[in-house]
């Protein structure tokens, strides 16, 4: 694992030992998702919320919001607020109670 | 109740007497029926609290939907835009109950510093790590240690590694949701390029998971 020396490389303080990790693996896998789907430019809470409401009523009509609104979409993948925002206004939407 | 379109709505509210009176408490008893939708998942509606917060929703929207008419852009329904903010209400209060009990550093772990090191009681350890695995963590926890300052380490832990909300970091960092939105995004992006000149990309280090 080449890439993985690679990291060691520099002045190596000896990599701690062994000690429990704080991080599972799935943790560590979903933190590496999202720096991997790291844009440099994103929306913010903001300014997300000022189009969530265009965003979840043309979703709910079946439109392709992701097409539409690349950028709200990409929020709402990286933001779990919005995220867990966005998903109850479309529970209202489509008056699911889940 | 009476139909109405977005232009009555507006109307309704923005005038005089009786007709805003009329218009508030539908509006108010669309946010009511509405509400249970949004929140049933989170807080079950035969809790006790369930009623006084639902009320409570509704008066603290009608006061923003009122101080912020203007900035309704009327490309969906009127409604739906109500929605947006009676959830966002609800849901800022409902993480703040939920998450009352947790202070940051106690999330933090073993990430944070060296000596401190301490372990996650309730986290689910019984999954077996290989030896790479474990290094591969090693590594991650470095590159975070070095990379990101303090404040982005611990908000990133908090949100990414704990599930924290965005928005409970930030009242505990004396921060708000935007702000701190903002710097997780600087926290990643540092990430993203270290990993970059380090000739990695994260997904071929997710994939040494899989294995
Ligand atoms: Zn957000």
């Amino acid at each position: 694992m080449a890439w993985l020396k690679r990291l060691f490389r520099s002045k190596e303080k000896a990599a701690k030992p062994e000690h429990k990790m704080a991080m599972t693996s799935e943790q560590a896998d979903k933190m590496l998702r999202m720096i991997e789907h790291t844009q440099d430019e994103e929306l913010s809470c903001d300014e997300v919320f000022k189009l969530l409401y265009i965003y979840a009523e043309m979703a709910s009509l079946g439109e392709d919001v992701g097409e539409l609104f690349p950028l709200v979409e990409h929020h709402l993948e990286m933001c779990p607020d919005c995220r867990e925002e966005y998903e109850a206004v479309m529970r209202i939407l489509e008056k699911r109670m889940d | 109740m009476i139909e109405r379109s977005n232009e009555d709505w507006l109307t309704s509210l923005q005038s005089p007497g009786k007709a805003k009176q009329g218009a508030l408490a539908d509006l108010r008893e669309i946010i009511l029926n509405s509400l249970p939708y949004a929140i049933s998942k989170y807080l079950h509606p035969s809790d006790p609290h369930f009623d006084p917060l639902i009320q409570e929703v509704a008066q603290e929207t009608l006061l923003r939907v009122m101080g912020r008419l203007e900035t309704f852009k009327g490309q969906s329904k009127f409604t739906t835009w109500v929605h947006t903010i009676s959830v966002r209400i609800a849901l800022t209060e409902l993480r703040r109950a939920r998450w009352k009990e947790v202070s940051l550093d106690e999330l933090q772990g073993g990430i944070d510093s060296d000596d401190k090191m301490r372990e996650m009681p309730d986290q689910d350890m019984d999954v077996e790590i290989s030896a790479e695995q474990s290094e591969i963590m090693a590594m991650i926890q470095k590159t975070m240690m070095e990379v990101l300052t303090d404040k982005q380490r611990k908000a990133l832990v908090a949100v990414a590694v704990q599930g924290m909300p965005i928005a409970e970091v930030a009242d505990r960092m004396g921060s708000n949701r935007n702000a701190l939105y903002k710097l997780l995004h600087d926290a990643r992006l540092k990430l993203k390029s270290h990993f970059e000149e380090q000739g990695i990309t994260p997904e071929n280090i997710r994939s040494s998971f899989e294995k």
